[in-house]
Formats: structure tokens, C-alpha cells, sequence
């Protein structure tokens, strides 16, 4: 593999970039992530310095999702080039190499690298049966520990590996859990979503390069800036719900005026993501705005929270039939009280009665009768 | 109407009565010696048997709202939240959670068990300061029956040995003697003759198979003589076959066992008035003006002897007022020109729905009634009933009660009161005299009678 | 699990559970006591026409009464309507009850339900209040009392909170705070005060039947 040591801004050129395209790059890339214009020419300067870092991203149990995010656009963009500017020594998908020359690539890069490289993971890591999911003979489990042990960072893309996602689902047959499960002495970022929206992934990407540094995080590490605000709060149909104004299906009146969907399911409320700010396809559009609910998908255990399509106010597992079956058992309770009840009662009333006193000829007649 | 006691015996009759009343307390026996825990357990017997699905699902249909102070003339009077009427079941509500409830199993963990200091204190808020009025019963949202729960209280406290001296009197006497005040059978003898002389003709004494038999009360034979008489002479003026009993079950109708709370006292007093009437063979009884021997007869005799009764039981202004409204007894049309109002009983009234015929009476006579603004089943209370009015103890209570009771009375205008109660009655002359008012007080009965109409031509109506 | 997918899920689940069980176990129960029946005549007949006629006259207040208990009677009335307005008509809440039942029926305009779940949550702090203040009622108040008025009312605070999206807590947390608050009041329900929902009917009916046999309408 070719490892000529070429800046960013020298490989930018190479490639046609102009200045300015790339000038306004980085003044987004500032803004998506919150920061303050200034800061738009030092990510530039530290970017066109930047020699490129060694990323080796671990695909586990997933379905390549995540990397068609990553690199599916209509035209090549200004953020597919962010891997131009990182050494990317190993990718299931992407790399040229194969088996064992593809390993030995990332053990190489690994070695020259060791406790600088960044580890990009996809998918969620089984921990029932090995054979499950293996890498030229090895366990997910323990490629990661291994991979991780000398990596600066690692950034799960995608809701499998930072959340486990859809093999974590109930009943998990693998035994899947993410990452943050498996390596516990690193810095993790997580970008979730099914897939993540590829404007995330790169501005996480940009801020280590620029700032050396992890972008602010929340309490389930993700970054701040994307992941801080729900759906609902941004979502364009928001002023339907206020009024309450909902669809009913997806082709009745409700659903041509563009109402709100919080009654077929939407779980924008419920869902921190950028959908609704940065939408898909270069900015073309999200779920909502093409007439479906968001389906939660970058949260934590979206897959097994209720139906995609049933209401965030129903419950998710208090049914007609659970409710009968607490009838039932309500009626035998009763009638066990109701019985002992009648039994006492009974006892009570056959019981001869003492509670009256005697009047003083009585007691005296009963006195003399002893 | 002839006059059977003048006005000037009855307020003598009165002063000697009030006196003897006030010191009855003193007379009675000692209260029946009994440890705590034999309280407890006499009072709880007699909590669980009165406590039946109806009982439950009343209790366990209060919210603790309140409305039912509003309604109590005790709680308006002196606003002191303990006589809350809900708050007089607390006991009761206690013995059912504990013992009886569906979630009883529950509840035992929960609930502390009463004690016979809670049985102590419950004394003053079931006697003194509650005469089973059963006003509260008519405000409440849930409709819950607090005065007959508070009549199960009072058997629980008489079983406790709690029942306040002046009732234990009163329950003993009657127990030993089946009458009231004295008023044995020598006594009655001596009145219905002297009855008998001012009328001017024989009155008729256990007579078999009379059509009906008029029952009279110790209060009467003492003091309201002029409500027995007047119910003598109507009766004799509609030309009814009817008879009075020369033996106490025949002719007492108060039942002290009732009102102290004592139970069997109450059933064994009933019992013997049922045997009594039904060994006369009458086919109706007419009760004295004495509120609750109409509910203890009307609805007790059947209870006391486990089957339901052959004759039919009406109190003085019921069998009159009906008289009336199907035309078998005229009245007479006066002149009053100053307005009546008229007293409800709550025993005959909101207890007894005997509501329509003393009105219908009081028209007949000519009379304008002002209706007080809580009438018929929303009576007030006199103040005194339930036995009240004998309890020294209760006098602040009773006086609060009056002036609420009194204060509706003067609002109408009215200048009369007629009353066909004779505890009402007692109460108001009592009040009266306390507060200086004079509102005359007149006995139902012996309206009717000031308004049969001339003999001559009563005659023709007795045809 | 987050506490949302605890609150809709198991918290819920439990909560219906216990409220079932609760509900009928008591009922039952009650059905069960013995009743005691009067030997003597009855002084009116059609007993169960006027029982039937007592539960629902003693919806309105007597007139004689209007001057003391009008104002807590009206509010008594307003809130028990807008409780029930606001939990079986407002647009959530149907598709809440669609879920678990599988049908549904028309809701209300946000417009009318949310004035009216405003109006009802302020009645409840009201009577809160004097229940607390007013002297009479305070000696008669115990636990029960408190607990039942202030476990009704949370729903309607996190339910407020939720709808308008407090910024001071996530959505999330919001709406699992008002399902937990449906929780506790589903839990609460049968051993509390609140089962008066079950007697208060055959209350007034028994009482009905008991004066009209002595001729009063009660």
C-alpha cells in the first residue's frame, strides 16, 4: 500500500478542488458543528496540514448501511473528499485488497500507528456463539478488543454499533451488543441512526482532525450539536400538532395537507437527530417531509419499542388480553373475599347475642336462678 | 274542641315534668361495670352485625366531601368540625375496613383497631350532638344513610355500657315498667277517665275487634293531654269503632330502647305491643304524636317479630290527614288571620313520609301555612329529638339547634307553630323558655279537634 | 430500558393489572356481603323506579342546600365532566385507548379539550386548598383524602407538561413521567377513595329504595 505523506490541501488540488469550494467546506462543516465563524479558516489551515490520520473501520453484524450513507450521493461531494484526507487502511468494503493480504494491511497500519489510529466501527458485536460472525477466523469480539487497544478514539456510525440496533432486537438470537459494551478504556463517540446522516459523520470526522479533540457529547455520547434536539421540535409539521391536526392514514385528506403523523406512529418526539435540519440527499428531504413517520432509528432499542405504526402514546404491552386475564384473577380474588365476608357475617348474626346489659332486676333474677 | 287540660295545668304540668326530667340522670343506676377490651369487643359485635352489603357499599361510597356539615344544624351552630356528620362513622368505618371489607386483608395491616378510649369520645358525637335526623342523609352526593348509621353507633355505645345516663334511665324504666315517666297503668286509668269526664262521653278500653286502636305516650298521659284528647274526640266525632289499650304494651308507644341504642330493649318493647294489638284484632293502629314511635311500630313490629304484621300503622296526623283529603272527616273553615307554619317531625316527615296530610289538615281548617324554607324531607331537626331533649349534656347543642330551627320558623312570618310531635313539642317550650321567645306551640291533634265541626251538623256527615 | 419504554410498557402493564384485579376484587366482594331485607310493608310501591330515580337526581343539588354546598357542588360537577372530557376525548388519549382495545371512537378538538383539562386542573388544586385551609374539612381529612386528590391531579400536570414540551425536561421523560402518573393512578384507584366511581350509583339507589318505601323522595 502507498503511503505518500501529501497534505490535504496538496491532495485537494490534485484532485480540482477549488479554494473556495473547499473554503466553503470548511465554513459548513464550522457551522454544523456550532462553532464560531472564526474558527471556519482554522479548521482550513488544520485540515490542509492535516497528514492523513490511519482510520480501520470494523464492519461486525450489519448490513452495509452505513457505508452506503457514507458514500452513496448523486455526485461526488465535498464530504465523500473528507476520506481523502484520512488514511483509510482498512474497509471491508472499500478496500481493494482481500484476505490475507487485507488483514496484514491493517496489522501494518495498526503497528505504525499504534495508540494514533481511529477506529470506525458498523455493526454490533455478538457475544453468543462466535461462529455467528468471524474475520479471516476471528471473532468480532475479539478483532474489536484487539483493534481497539491501540486506538486514539472510536466512533460507532450507525445505531448496531452504538446501540446494538437491529440484531440487539428482541430475542437477540447473537447475543449482540455494541460497543461501548466491549471497549471500555477508550473515547467513544456514538453516531447513531439507521444509517447516520453522512454530514455527521464527517464533521465528527473534520473536529478530530481540526481540534485533535472529541466534539461535546451527551449523556449516550453523542455529539451534542446533531444529536440535542428532537424531531418533533424541529419538524416543519409541528404547528399540525399544536392544532391537533393529524393524518389518520397515509392517504386520507390529513395526509395530502401534510399534517402531523403523530397518530401513525411518528416518533419524532422522541428522537434526537438532525433529520429535520440537515434532511437526506443533500439536504433534499427526511421521512416526514416525504410522508412517513420517523421510525426512531436513532435511538436506543428502537426496534422493540411498539409498533412503527402505532401512536407514542399507547402502551407497548398492555393489551385487551392482558387485561382480561387481570379480570379474571380480580373476579377470584373477589369472590374469596366476598365469600369469607358472608361466612363472618353469618358467624356474626347466628352468634347468640351478649351484647346488651342486663337492666339490676334481671341480673338480680339471674342471681337467684344460679 | 273541648278543653281537657288548661293552659295553666299544662305549663304546672310542664314545670314539674322539666324539673323530674332534669334530674333523671341522677336516678339511674350505675353504669354497668365492663373492662376495656370488653367494650371494644361488645361495640365491634354490634358494628359487624349491623353492618350489612348495604352498609358497605354506602361507607364505601363517601369522599369525604364535607356537604353533610352543611347540612347539620349541630355543625352550622357552632362550627366545630367534629360534628361533621361523616365524621361520626368514623368507628364504623374502621370496624368494616378492618373486619368485614373485601380488601379487609389489606385493610387489617393499615387500619389500627378502635379502642375504648375512641368509644368514650364517640359518646358525645352520637347522642348529644346527633338526633338521627337524617338531614345530612339528603345533602350527600353519595346519598350515604349517616343517620341510621349513627342509630347502629348508639347500639354500639349502649352495648359498651356508654349510653348516657338519662337514656339508661329511661330504657331501664321502660324495660321493668313498658312505660315511660311513670305513667303506669294507674295513671293512665286516672287520665283517660279524667279525659273521659270533660268530653262527656265513655271512651272505649280494650275493646276486641275494634277497628282501631289509638295508642298514647308517657309524655302524653303527663303533659300533653290535650293531644290524646283531641285524637279521642275526632275519632269519636267520625264515629270510628275504635278502642285504647288499658295495658302499657297497648298504650305506650315511645320505645326508649330506640332511642338509648339497646337493642333488645327495643325489639322486646315492640314485640309486646305487637302481641297486644294482635290480640285486640284491630285493623289499624293509630300512633300518638310522639315522632319515633311511628317508625318503631310502622316499620319495627315486622322486624321484631320476624314476619310481616296484619294491621296497618299511622301516626296522628296521617290517619287524620287522610281523613281529610277522602272526605270522611270535615273540618271546620276559620278565620286565622295570622300566618302557621308548620314543624315536620323528622321521624313522621323525612323518616316516615307523612308529609301531605297534615297540610291537607291545616287547610281544611283555614289556616295559611307558611312553609319554612327547608320543609318536608329537608327539614330542620327541633333540636332534641332522639332523646335528646333529656340529656343535661346536650343542653348547649340543643339550644344551637333550636335557634337554627326557630330562625327558619320567624323568617316565615308565622305566628303559630303547630308541631305533632311530642319531643318537638317539649323541645320548643324548653327553647322557648331559654331563649325568651313566644311562638305558641300547638299539638296537630288538638287543632283537629278546635276545628270539628258543630255536632249537629257533624251528624249528618256521620251518616 | 429507558424510562420511557418502562413507563409505556411494564410500568403500564402492571399498573392496568393491578388496577383490574383491584377493581373487581373489591366489587366482588361487595356484591357478595349479605344483605339484610325489611319484613314490614312497604308505604309506596315501584321500589327500584325510585331507586333508580335517586341515582340520578342526587346529581343536582336540592335547592334548599344551594346557598351552602352550590359552590362545591358545581365544582364537584364541572371537574368529574372535564376528567372525563379530557381522558376518553382528547385525540391522544383515543388512540391510547385504540390501542389497547382496539377500537376507537371520535375525538375532540384540541381547542375545546385542553381549555377544559385547564379548567379541570384548577379545580383540583382549588379543592386541594381548602381542603387544606377549610377547618372542617382538614379534621375530617386523613391520608386518603390527600393522596387521592393530589394522584389525580399529577396526570393532568405531566400531561400539561408534556403536551406543551417544557423545555425543562426531554420529551421523552415528559411523557414517561405522565404515563408513570397514569401508573400510580390506575394503582391508586381501587384501595383508595376513588373507588366511589363503583358505589357511588348503588349508593344513592340503596338510599332511594330505602325512603321511598317510607314514602320520601330521597
Amino acid at each position: 500500500m502507498t503511503r505518500k505523506e501529501l497534505t490535504l490541501g496538496e491532495r485537494m488540488q490534485a484532485r480540482g478542488v477549488s479554494r473556495r469550494a473547499f473554503l466553503r467546506y470548511c465554513a459548513t462543516t464550522a457551522s454544523l458543528l456550532a462553532l464560531p465563524p472564526a474558527m471556519a479558516p482554522r479548521i482550513a489551515a488544520a485540515l490542509e496540514a492535516q497528514r492523513r490520520p490511519s482510520v480501520i473501520w470494523l464492519s461486525f453484524q450489519e448490513c452495509t448501511g452505513c457505508t452506503e450513507s457514507l458514500t452513496r450521493s448523486a455526485s461526488p461531494s465535498i464530504e465523500s473528499m473528507i476520506f481523502e484526507t484520512i488514511s483509510l487502511d482498512y474497509h471491508h468494503t472499500l478496500q481493494a485488497a482481500a484476505g490475507h493480504q487485507a488483514e496484514e494491511a491493517r496489522e501494518i497500519a495498526m503497528k505504525e500507528n499504534w495508540g494514533n489510529y481511529l477506529v470506525l466501527v458498523d455493526g454490533s458485536i455478538p457475544t453468543g456463539n462466535m461462529g455467528y460472525s468471524t474475520t479471516a477466523g476471528e471473532s468480532n469480539i475479539e478483532t474489536l478488543k484487539r483493534v481497539a487497544e491501540g486506538a486514539a478514539a472510536v466512533i460507532s456510525i450507525g445505531t448496531c454499533s452504538s446501540f446494538g440496533g437491529i440484531p440487539y432486537a428482541n430475542p437477540n438470537p447473537t447475543g449482540a451488543v455494541s460497543v461501548s459494551d466491549v471497549v471500555k478504556d477508550k473515547p467513544i463517540v456514538n453516531i447513531p441512526g439507521c444509517p447516520p446522516i453522512p454530514a455527521v459523520m464527517t464533521s465528527v470526522l473534520a473536529h478530530y482532525l481540526a481540534f485533535g479533540s472529541l466534539p461535546e457529547l451527551d449523556h449516550l455520547n453523542r455529539p451534542m450539536v446533531f444529536y440535542g434536539q428532537n424531531i418533533h421540535d424541529r419538524c416543519y409539521r409541528r404547528p399540525f400538532y399544536e392544532r391537533g391536526q393529524f393524518a389518520e392514514s397515509f392517504d386520507d385528506e390529513g395526509a395530502k395537507k401534510g399534517w402531523c403523523l403523530y397518530k401513525l406512529g411518528c416518533k419524532g418526539p422522541t428522537t434526537y437527530n438532525a433529520c429535520a435540519v440537515l434532511k437526506w440527499n443533500e439536504g433534499t428531504s427526511f421521512p416526514i417531509e416525504s410522508g412517513h413517520g420517523c421510525l426512531g432509528c436513532s435511538e436506543p432499542n428502537f426496534w422493540d419499542a411498539g409498533s412503527f405504526y402505532s401512536p407514542l402514546s399507547t402502551s407497548t404491552r398492555l393489551n385487551a388480553g392482558t387485561v382480561a386475564l387481570a379480570g379474571a384473577v380480580g373476579v377470584g380474588v373477589g369472590a374469596a373475599a366476598g365469600v369469607a365476608a358472608r361466612a363472618r357475617q353469618k358467624k356474626i348474626k347466628s352468634a347468640p347475642a351478649k351484647a346488651w346489659t342486663p337492666t339490676k332486676a334481671e341480673a338480680k333474677a339471674e342471681e337467684e336462678s344460679q | 274542641m273541648t278543653e281537657v287540660i288548661t293552659k295553666q295545668e299544662r305549663e304546672e304540668a310542664f314545670a314539674m315534668f322539666y324539673g323530674m326530667a332534669a334530674s333523671i340522670g341522677e336516678l339511674a343506676e350505675p353504669a354497668p361495670e365492663m373492662t376495656d377490651e370488653e367494650r371494644v369487643e361488645r361495640a365491634k359485635e354490634v358494628f359487624l352485625k349491623g353492618i350489612d352489603n348495604n352498609v358497605a357499599v354506602q361507607l364505601d361510597a363517601c369522599v369525604h366531601c364535607g356537604a353533610c356539615a352543611q347540612a347539620c344544624q349541630f355543625f352550622l351552630g357552632t362550627e366545630d368540625p367534629k360534628y361533621t356528620p361523616i365524621h361520626k362513622l368514623d368507628l364504623l368505618k374502621k370496624v368494616y375496613k378492618r373486619e368485614l371489607s373485601p380488601m379487609s386483608w389489606l385493610n387489617k395491616f393499615l387500619t389500627p383497631d378502635i379502642t375504648a378510649d375512641d368509644l368514650r369520645d364517640q359518646v358525645e358525637l352520637v347522642y348529644d350532638s346527633c338526633t338521627m335526623c337524617g338531614r345530612c342523609n339528603m345533602v350527600c352526593p353519595s346519598a350515604i344513610n349517616i343517620g341510621d348509621m349513627v342509630a347502629l353507633n348508639r347500639s354500639a355505645m349502649a352495648a359498651a355500657g356508654l349510653a348516657p345516663a338519662e337514656l339508661r334511665y329511661m330504657r331501664d324504666g321502660q324495660e321493668a315498667d313498658g312505660t315511660i315517666f311513670g305513667a303506669d297503668e294507674d295513671l293512665f286509668n286516672f287520665r283517660i277517665q279524667d279525659i273521659e269526664q270533660k268530653l262527656g262521653f265513655e271512651i272505649p278500653i280494650d275493646k276486641k275487634g275494634a277497628d282501631v286502636l289509638l295508642m298514647t305516650s308517657g309524655l302524653d298521659i303527663h303533659l300533653f293531654a290535650d293531644a290524646t284528647g283531641g285524637a279521642i274526640e275526632t275519632l269519636h266525632h267520625m264515629g270510628v269503632d275504635f278502642t285504647l289499650a288499658s295495658k302499657t304494651p297497648g298504650y305506650e308507644g315511645a320505645n326508649f330502647g330506640s332511642l338509648s341504642g339497646y337493642d333488645a330493649t327495643k325489639k322486646k318493647l315492640t314485640k309486646d305491643s305487637t302481641a297486644a294489638i294482635e290480640e285486640l284484632g284491630v285493623k289499624t293502629v293509630i300512633v300518638p304524636e310522639c315522632g319515633h314511635s311511628y317508625p318503631a311500630l310502622r316499620f319495627g313490629a315486622a322486624e321484631a317479630v320476624g314476619r310481616d304484621v296484619k294491621f296497618e300503622v299511622m301516626t296522628v296526623s296521617e290517619y287524620f290527614g287522610r281523613a281529610v283529603m277522602d272526605g270522611r272527616l270535615k273540618l271546620e273553615k276559620k278565620d286565622h288571620p295570622t300566618p302557621i307554619a308548620l314543624h315536620d317531625p323528622c321521624k313522621v316527615g323525612r323518616w316516615g313520609g307523612v308529609f301531605d296530610e297534615p297540610r291537607a289538615i291545616l287547610k281544611a281548617c283555614g289556616y295559611d301555612l307558611h312553609e319554612t324554607e327547608s320543609n318536608k324531607q329537608y327539614n330542620f331537626c327541633c333540636g332534641g329529638g332522639a332523646g335528646n331533649f333529656l340529656l343535661p349534656s346536650a343542653d348547649k347543642l340543643k339550644r344551637v339547634g333550636y335557634r337554627i330551627k326557630m330562625g327558619e320558623i320567624e323568617a316565615t312570618g308565622a305566628e303559630e307553630l303547630v308541631v305533632s310531635c311530642g319531643s318537638c313539642r317539649m323541645n320548643f317550650e324548653v327553647g322557648k323558655v331559654k331563649a325568651g321567645d313566644s311562638m305558641p306551640v300547638e299539638s296537630l291533634a288538638a287543632i283537629i279537634a278546635a276545628h270539628l265541626p258543630q255536632k249537629d251538623k257533624a251528624e249528618g256527615d256521620r251518616a | 430500558m429507558s424510562l420511557l419504554d418502562f413507563a409505556r410498557g411494564p410500568a403500564l402493564q402492571w399498573a392496568a393489572v393491578i388496577f383490574v384485579i383491584g377493581m373487581l376484587w373489591r366489587t366482588v366482594g361487595l356484591l357478595l356481603m349479605l344483605r339484610s331485607r325489611p319484613l314490614s310493608k312497604d308505604r309506596k310501591s315501584g321500589l327500584a323506579g325510585a331507586g333508580v330515580k335517586t341515582m340520578f337526581s342526587r346529581f343536582l343539588l336540592p335547592k334548599v342546600f344551594a346557598k351552602r354546598v352550590g359552590f362545591q357542588f358545581l365544582l364537584g360537577w364541572v371537574w368529574h365532566v372535564g376528567f372525563v372530557l379530557t381522558l376518553f376525548f382528547f385525540q391522544v388519549h383515543v388512540l391510547f385507548f385504540k390501542g389497547v382495545f382496539g377500537f376507537s371512537w371520535p375525538a375532540l378538538p384540541n381547542a375545546v379539550v385542553l381549555p377544559v383539562a385547564a379548567v379541570t386542573l384548577g379545580i383540583l388544586l382549588i379543592l386541594l386548598v381548602r381542603r387544606m385551609t377549610n377547618p372542617m374539612l382538614r379534621y375530617i381529612s386523613n391520608f386518603n383524602d390527600y393522596s387521592s386528590v393530589i394522584v389525580t391531579l399529577l396526570p393532568f400536570v405531566t400531561g400539561f407538561a408534556t403536551f406543551t414540551h417544557i423545555p425543562a425536561l426531554a420529551y421523552e421523560t415528559l411523557l414517561a413521567l405522565h404515563f408513570l402518573s397514569v401508573a400510580l393512578l390506575l394503582v391508586w384507584f381501587p384501595f383508595s377513595k376513588l373507588f366511589h366511581v363503583i358505589t357511588v350509583l348503588p349508593s344513592r339507589y340503596i338510599l332511594g329504595v330505602k325512603f321511598w318505601r317510607r314514602g320520601v323522595e330521597a
